[in-house]
């Protein structure tokens, strides 16, 4: 059992994740009292795809990337996460192994939750059960749009979306940040590409001007551009 | 007839457990679609290659995605492509 200190700063970073913002503080509470704090350096393993997916986990702080290798041995990005967030949870909840494994991309706080544990106070806490269903109506969206993505659009349209999606407005210029973790071969996985067709979809963009790549950012020069690009007619 | 990962698992573990230097290691195991992914902690990087080749050497293993720690060893957060070999097909 956690700590009273553990569980009040569990129970915070529980309440952050948006689809449990509205639970009741006892159905935190009791959530908080299940994990267990855990701590990942960065590249560290937290899960292998095909593993006994006996845990689920909320991601305190850090970066952590989801990826399943493809049936022609080319590892695809399914999704990179950032705290507060949820995952391990969709094996725990049908009962199979891991489909993906995650790996912390930098240093990493996160919670580990018990799955049986977990479906347990799904059972007790209706709203819970309601944010569950909440936050897995969120994946399944998220994955339409990746299907979608990677079967119907361009590279090029691909990477503009995924551009604006990630742009901060930094003294006026829109930027992507380049992380340290960001090399070109995972922003390709993460485009279900190789990096060779990656790097020939860039450089399409800036010769049109849409972008402009340095060192540690990409500077979005015309987001009105990128998106058009990335949402063709 | 495909051998289900469940059993490639079982099988995996079987074969690390009983080779007295990997059994040392506490290696963990995943098998999806009859590739084997591996992690955990290796003291270098022969043993670590070991832990694959004896993975590898299963029958039905397609591939093995090696992800475990070692000095001098890749990132196991490293992007990575691997050739498989063909899954057997299932008789209609």
């Amino acid at each position: 059992m956690t700590s009273s200190v553990a569980s009040a700063r569990a129970a915070r970073v529980f309440s952050a994740l948006p689809p449990f913002a509205g639970l009741d503080a006892a159905t935190l509470e009791a959530i908080a009292q299940a994990a267990t704090p855990r701590h990942f350096d960065a590249g560290r393993v937290i899960y292998l795809e095909g593993e006994p997916a006996t845990t689920l986990y909320v991601l305190e702080t850090g970066w952590v990337r989801a990826t399943r290798m493809s049936p022609d041995g080319r590892e695809q990005a399914l999704s990179v996460l950032r705290a507060p967030d949820i995952f391990g949870d969709i094996a725990v909840f049908i009962g199979s192994p891991y489909p993906g494994t995650v790996v912390a991309l930098e240093d990493v706080e996160a919670w580990a939750i018990d799955g049986g544990t977990f479906l347990g106070l799904v059972a007790r806490h209706p709203t819970l059960a309601r944010a569950v269903i909440r936050h897995l109506a969120g994946r399944v969206l998220y994955f339409i749009g990746l299907v979608e993505d990677l079967s119907l659009r361009s590279v090029e349209a691909r990477l503009a979306s995924t551009l604006l999606k990630n742009a901060e407005r930094r003294e006026g210029r829109l930027i992507v940040p380049r992380r340290p973790w960001t090399t070109f071969d995972q922003m390709a996985a993460r485009l279900g590409t190789v990096r060779d067709v990656l790097s020939r979809a860039l450089h399409a963009l800036e010769e049109e001007h849409l972008l402009k790549v340095e060192r540690h950012q990409i500077v979005l020069l015309d987001p009105e551009g990128l998106a058009r690009r990335g949402n063709p007619e | 007839m495909t051998i289900p990962d469940e059993t490639l698992r079982a099988l995996v573990l079987e074969a690390l457990a009983s080779n007295r230097d990997a059994a040392a290691l506490d290696l963990r195991v995943g098998v999806l679609n009859a590739v084997v992914h591996l992690g955990g902690e290796a003291p270098s990087a022969g043993l670590r290659d070991q832990a694959e080749a004896i993975a590898a050497a299963i029958a039905g293993v397609r591939g093995v995605v090696n992800r475990i720690e070692a000095p001098g060893a890749p990132s196991p957060a490293r992007t990575i492509h691997i050739p498989l070999a063909e899954q057997e097909r299932e008789e209609p």
